[in-house]
């Protein structure tokens, strides 16, 4: 099957071209299937938000390529949506709930707006979020804001979701509901989605597969296949010997005490 | 409830005294009861032309002149601002300009505005606009280059077009600091358009209160400035109802 996202040889130089330019990461490749959930996993300062931002052309690339569906991205496709970590400055605080999640449909004719706001209801009732449409986002707590900027990346109807580290901000009960939740409308949904992530168990837990980041110089120095039965579950899938194999090898990839793969 | 209510209270209480130590003052001979006739007095008279009605034409015609100035220097600010913000040409090219006029303090262009506006109409609403313009397109600027990085990704990760991530992110975005630089513009406003009336009116708050002071009529004099504080108290006030309905989130998120 062809990538859905292709990353050929992704490079990024900060500060390019001045005295104290450094490199972040270099020589990243990676194919993401359609429909295929990958987490990306890497130490604290290695530049993964960087590697997403790329991906979603967000940000260019110092060398290298990023191809969605075999077209070369240079700027924001279409299709591709970005849930931020810092969800709360991603929503528009002057905006209601309901007029957040409808912004990307905007551009739509008039005569359409009344179906596609009963579509953004129903995305709102899909992230719990029922009753909610007429409040503001800082009438919420941290955990629905997330939830309305993923209704909200639903209304685009993503062939992509980019999630950069969303959950990092919210506390762990919140964090796994999310986690479920996010997993939930990826099977109805069928999008593909990248996660970023330093969390690894979050990322054992999400993905189909598991890319792996190296301290600096950054490159990826391995992708490991999952393997954990679907659907998932907090407590039994936390506790399946494969997610503890998976989590003492990721753990000592990040912490930088590398053991051969006992895949 | 009552926490606010007794901070409240002493401020009254403050305007008492004052008032109160002026009326003894006049009376005794302390101060000088013609050139500061007794608060009582000057009461009386400000109560004879709020009942007349006779503060309608001034007040209408201030209340007209500072609307247009005020509207039309907001407008250009908000407008500038916005574009100054967005791109780096038209910043480059407006900048200098700017910081040029920005300093001066405008009522000394007031006899230059004479010279080819004349003695009008035309002056005064441009004394207004130079006073109020510069505290809301600074403002403005500065409200549009703080914007978070995120929500303007967050505009283009959606395939937001330039000129509406302009008008339906960067500007509300921009808002609250908008609002902040309306408020400083107001207060300038005001001073600007009195003075603009004294030197150039020929009817407003500033003219009349003005002609009072030339015809010796002190206690009608005091009347008017009255009138005038409240005129300035009411749009405080009526500007925070209003900042609060704009930007309800501001402090918030």
């Amino acid at each position: 099957m062809s990538a859905r996202l292709r990353l050929s040889n992704v490079r990024k130089v900060y500060g390019e071209g001045s005295p104290d330019a450094y490199l972040a990461f270099d020589s990243i490749s990676l194919d993401v299937a359609p429909s295929e959930f990958v987490a990306v996993v890497g130490p604290s300062g290695c530049g993964k938000s960087t590697l997403l931002r790329i991906a979603a052309g967000l940000a260019p690339a110092s060398a290298g390529e990023v191809e969605l569906d075999g077209r070369s991205v240079s700027g924001p496709p279409p299709g591709v949506v970005y849930l931020f970590q810092q969800y709360a400055k991603s929503l528009f605080p002057w905006r209601t709930v309901i007029d957040n999640v409808m912004f990307p449909l905007e551009a739509a004719p008039r005569s359409e707006r009344r179906s596609l706001r009963e579509r953004c209801s129903e995305y709102l009732k899909q992230v719990g979020l029922a009753g909610f449409e007429n409040k503001y986002p800082w009438q919420l707590s941290g955990g629905m804001q997330q939830r309305v900027a993923i209704a909200r990346a639903l209304a685009a109807e993503p062939r992509v979701l980019l999630l950069d580290e969303p959950f990092s901000a919210v506390d762990a009960l919140t964090r796994m509901e999310l986690q479920s939740l996010v997993l939930d409308l990826w099977r109805e949904n069928r999008f593909t989605a990248v996660l970023v992530t330093h969390d690894v168990e979050e990322a054992v837990f999400l993905a189909d597969r598991v890319a792996v980041l190296s301290h600096r110089p950054t490159t990826l120095s391995e992708v490991i296949e999952v393997g954990l039965p679907r659907p998932r579950d907090h407590i039994a899938t936390r506790e399946d010997k494969r997610f503890l194999e998976l989590r003492h090898h990721l753990m000592e990839a990040l912490l930088g005490r590398l053991a051969p793969v006992a895949a | 409830m009552r926490d606010r209510l007794l901070p409240r209270l002493l401020g009254i209480l403050s305007i008492v005294a004052l008032l109160g130590a002026w009326e003894v003052a006049s009376r005794t001979g302390a101060l000088n009861p013609v050139l500061m006739p007794r608060p009582s007095l000057v009461g009386l008279t400000l109560w004879e032309i709020l009942v007349g009605g006779e503060f309608l034409g001034p007040l209408g015609h201030t209340l007209l002149l500072f609307a247009v100035g005020y509207g039309l220097a907001c407008l250009i600010g908000i407008t500038l601002g916005l574009l100054m913000g967005a791109s780096p040409v038209i910043y480059g090219l407006f900048e200098p300009l700017v910081e040029l006029i920005r300093p001066l303090p405008k009522s000394a262009l007031v006899p230059a505005l004479f010279l080819f506006l004349g003695i009008g109409p035309a002056t005064m609403v441009t004394v207004v606009v130079l006073a109020a313009v510069f505290p809301v397109l600074i403002n403005t600027l500065q409200g549009v280059r703080g914007i978070d990085p995120v929500l303007l990704d967050t505009a283009r990760t959606f395939q937001c077009s330039r000129t509406r991530t302009l008008l339906s992110v960067v500007l509300p975005a921009a808002m609250p600091m908008i609002l902040a630089g309306m408020r400083v513009g107001l207060g300038l406003g005001l001073v600007l358009v009195i003075l603009a009336e004294m030197l150039a009116g020929e009817s407003g708050l500033g003219y009349l209160i003005l002609d009072l002071q030339r015809s010796f009529q002190i206690r009608e004099m005091y009347a008017w400035i009255a009138v005038l504080a409240a005129v300035g108290g009411t749009l405080a006030v009526i500007f925070d109802w209003m900042d609060k309905r704009v930007v309800p989130w501001r402090g918030r998120a």
